[in-house]
């Protein structure tokens, strides 16, 4: 049962292991689950406000304005209601997944989900916070080409639509952002929010063009970059083969000799990607897939730092 | 210099490359990993390649030191120690080769004179903790102290025995066996390359060998006197000169004190000397040289017998027998007379044919039996057969024989065979003939060795044979049967017939049965001690591995240096462990860092 009042952390889905949360059920029920878990863990809710247009009614919580009270159901039942009212959508997101075969990789598979699986609940979970903000919510799929186009919409029943895309979405082949990443202009006719979730195995230079261009048309960008804990750190003591699955580009190696430099090389283009970003006010989260969707989503949704 | 003192085990210096053939031998196809940032492997290899190849390649030199550390302790090496004052107690065995050689004279100085000096440097050195041998040219190892060796030292004078210095160190070797004290042999020689000879001791070795260059000698290497005995009109010797080639030597030979004989002789030539005829008896033939640097060899000596030709009764109707009589009677080989009858079985000595009639051998086997000559004719056979080539007659076509049998215990006496059987016997004075000596039974009597062989048959066969042998000093010689005294001079030795007799000395030595002298040893110099040059060090170290060739003047400071010497095991096995630490140390440091 999915709990929306205030729950203890360990019951809270979205502070569970990303594993866990995803055997409990659907894409549906586990990211209303974590979405509310995250809600809930927020002192108050992020955009709901009290504008004009009424939207509903719900229980009075100590440090609601008075000014807000329904005076008319107190008087006819005796309970305190405050009114809510929906802000105008202001905010159209667009975000953008990668789909390659090198997300559909897990280092420890039945431990740890594969990273597409893990985006693909994560940006459900996104979606449907930012639709309950009433923004606009649109989805891009990519490997090495354009695969979908989810065009931004505010209605509930449109983020469903999302949940259909995403489930519906495999692993493709190769890895091209930067087409997939200048299809957002023509999604985003006005200043938004582009969410970039991908594991950045990648041609750097042109994704990060990308980036700069839909930045510089003054859209906010924020790169989710998804990694297993496997790339993290490498593990494994034998002398083995490793292949990219994607370019079958191969090294012999043994891990034991070379766990350290590698952990050192991971470091510096996670930095990279880090610095670059923040050059260019662009937003980066580097995102293993055993962290808990409550921990990504906080992160990914507090305002922005200022820029570099 | 490093000595190991098992050498053997240095084999094992290749067990260094074991790592490297394990690594190059277990190299196998690994397996396939699926790993999305093999870019970022890439990266890092490439970054750190270099570095990783200089660990792996400290990491083996490390592993390739500390094998050939273990190893090399194992072979237990050790050097000199220098500034070291005495020495622990050591077993010495001191070579001197006092050959004919070490007589030589150099730039004026004897080479036994400076063999002799380093000795007592040596023995200078010894002490009385030491156990000490000295080895000289007799090959016997006498043990003393440092005054019995000594005292032997100076009753050593140049031996006419020649020394093989392989076999003096494999002696030296064998004496120090089984002393438990640190062993060295200390060998003292000129150095002459052909007395070298391939040895493998294993203790220390230490060779003395003069400075500078070796003098140029020439010497007597044969005298070839001919056939014996020789007639009172005299003979013919035939002498080769050995040694460094040089302009022309005068060479001349004598018997006894009689007057000599003299040519021009070239080493490594051979000049020819009439000498004039002698009374019958036994002479001792001296051939000489004019003096040089090494005085051993410009004299050699040899027995001569000088007799009368054989008086010889022949049977003018056996054709080719009657003919070659008749020519060696003309040449003054044989004269007419009763000594020897030819053809037939005479009262005294013979030379007996088979008789035309094969009726008459009945009776000619019963004579000889009762003559006990221990042989007799049997069957004849008349099957072609070809003679074996013997010192008496060559190879012969032999178409009719009879066969000789042996009619006492024993098979002696036979001189000439035809495929294995015997052909011509002798028995007491009677030499049988298994073939007449025509051309229906042999082709002998047409053929160019016919003369030489009625010659030998005649005067040296049908008389009795003398024995003359030639050897070196200390060389062992088997005696005739009869032999029961050997005499030189004055002096005399009772031996046993048939046994072993080692001449000490140069020099004519006449064998005697009883009263009767039947035979003549001459004893010289072995040729070989003429070619004074020397060996080099690297050939003494090739020959001897391990080596020490020094100068006579520093041998005495080099003697005991075995126990005088550091023991590099200990050192070894402590750096071996500190190279494994170290290795131990960086293969986990790199592989904690990693």
């Amino acid at each position: 049962m999915l709990h929306t009042d205030d729950t203890p952390n360990s019951a809270r889905l979205d502070l569970l292991d990303p594993l866990e949360v995803s055997k409990l059920g659907g894409l549906e029920i586990i990211t209303q689950g974590v979405v509310e878990g995250f809600l809930s863990g927020l002192h108050r809710s992020p955009r709901r406000g009290f504008s004009v247009e009424f939207a509903e009614h719900r229980m009075y919580q100590p440090g609601d304005e008075l000014r807000y009270v329904d005076w008319k159901i107190l008087g006819r039942n005796d309970r305190l209601y405050v009114k809510q009212f929906e802000e105008e959508t202001n905010l159209r997101a667009v975000i953008v997944c990668d789909t390659s075969r090198s997300m559909a990789w897990s280092g420890a598979p039945g431990a740890v989900l594969p990273k597409l699986a893990y985006a693909q609940r994560l940006i459900a979970a996104l979606s449907l916070v930012l639709i309950r903000q009433r923004d606009a919510t649109g989805l891009i799929t990519f490997d090495d080409e354009v695969r979908t186009i989810t065009p931004p919409r505010a209605r509930l029943s449109h983020w469903r639509q999302l949940l259909q895309v995403l489930a519906a979405s495999e692993a493709g082949h190769g890895t091209a952002a930067e087409p997939a990443l200048r299809r957002v202009i023509g999604q985003l006719r006005r200043r938004g929010l582009v969410v970039f979730v991908s594991d950045l195995l990648l041609d750097r230079t042109l994704a990060l063009k990308a980036l700069r261009f839909l930045r510089h048309r003054g859209h906010q960008v924020l790169v989710l970059h998804i990694m297993d804990p496997a790339e993290v750190s490498l593990v494994g003591t034998n002398e083995a083969r490793f292949e990219d699955p994607e370019s079958r580009a191969a090294v012999v190696i043994r891990p034991r000799d070379w766990a350290g430099p590698y952990r050192d090389t991971v470091r510096g283009v996670v930095s990279e990607w880090r610095l670059a970003c923040r050059r260019h006010g662009i937003g980066y989260h580097q995102v293993t897939t055993d962290t808990p969707f409550g921990v990504v989503l906080r992160e990914a949704l507090a305002p922005p730092s200022s820029p570099a | 210099m490093i000595s190991f003192l098992h050498p053997w085990v240095l084999v094992g210096l290749t067990a260094a490359a074991i790592p490297i053939l394990l690594h190059l031998l277990a190299r196998r196809e690994p397996p396939t990993v699926v790993f999305p940032a093999v870019r970022y492997l890439v990266t890092t290899t490439r970054e750190h390649q270099r570095r990783l190849k200089l660990q792996n390649w400290i990491l083996l030199c490390l592993r390739t030191l500390l094998v050939v550390l273990l190893v090399l302790a194992a072979a237990a090496p050790s050097i000199p120690e220098t500034g070291v004052a005495g020495h622990a107690p050591s077993a010495l065995v001191l070579i001197v080769d006092n050959s004919p050689s070490s007589g030589a004279v150099g730039q004026g100085n004897p080479t036994f004179r400076q063999l002799i000096t380093a000795a007592r440097q040596v023995l200078g050195r010894a002490t009385p903790q030491d156990a000490l041998w000295l080895i000289s040219a007799d090959g016997i190892p006498r043990r003393g102290d440092r005054t019995a060796l000594d005292d032997l030292l100076r009753g050593l004078t140049v031996s006419p025995r020649r020394l093989e210095l392989g076999s003096a160190i494999a002696l030296a070797d064998e004496v120090l066996g089984p002393e438990p004290r640190p062993g060295e042999i200390v060998l003292l020689t000129d150095l002459q390359s052909s007395a070298l000879s391939p040895a493998q001791p294993s203790a220390p070795l230490i060779v003395g060998r003069p400075d500078g260059p070796s003098p140029a000698n020439a010497g007597i290497g044969e005298i070839n006197a001919g056939s014996q005995p020789w007639s009172s009109d005299g003979g013919r010797v035939t002498i080769t000169l050995v040694g460094d080639s040089g302009p022309g030597l005068p060479v001349s030979a004598r018997l006894d004190n009689r007057p000599a004989s003299q040519a021009l002789g070239h080493p490594g030539g051979s000049t020819s000397l009439d000498l004039a005829g002698a009374p019958s008896g036994w002479w001792e033939l001296t051939a000489e040289l004019d003096p040089d640097e090494l005085r051993a060899d410009d004299r050699r000596v040899m027995a001569i017998r000088v007799a009368p030709v054989a008086r010889v009764n022949w049977d003018s109707t056996s054709r080719y027998v009657a003919a070659a009589a008749e020519v060696l009677a003309s040449n003054r080989r044989i004269v007419r007379g009763q000594e020897v009858v030819l053809g037939r079985l005479g009262s005294g000595a013979s030379v007996v044919q088979p008789p035309e009639d094969p009726a008459r051998i009945g009776a000619l086997n019963r004579v000889l039996a009762s003559r006990a000559v221990g042989w007799s004719y049997g069957e004849l056979s008349t099957e072609p057969q070809f003679s074996d080539s013997g010192t008496v007659v060559g190879r012969q076509r032999v178409l009719r024989r009879y066969t000789l049998q042996p009619t006492g215990s024993g098979r002696t006496g036979v001189l000439a065979t035809v495929s294995g059987t015997p052909w011509i016997v002798r028995g007491g004075d009677v030499v049988l003939l298994g073939s007449r000596l025509e051309p229906a039974w042999t082709e002998l009597p047409v053929s160019a060795g016919f003369m030489p062989f009625m010659d030998v048959l005649l005067n040296r066969l049908a008389r009795g044979e003398h024995s003359f042998t030639e050897a070196a000093a200390g060389d062992p010689v088997r005696l005739p049967d009869l032999v029961s005294e050997v005499r030189r001079g004055d002096r005399s030795w009772r031996v046993e017939g048939g046994g072993v007799f080692r001449p000490a000395e140069t020099g004519v030595h006449f064998l005697l049965a009883g009263r009767d002298t039947i035979g003549a040893l001459s004893v010289n110099p072995d040729p070989r001690e003429s070619q004074l040059t020397r060996a080099s060090d690297a050939q003494a170290g090739r020959l001897w591995r391990g080596a020490r060739v020094v100068s006579l003047r520093q041998v005495g400071g080099a003697a005991f240096s075995s126990a005088s010497r550091g023991d590099l095991r200990a050192p070894l096995l402590w750096t071996a462990l500190l190279v494994g630490l170290i290795e131990a140390g960086f293969a986990s440091g790199w592989r904690r860092r990693a």
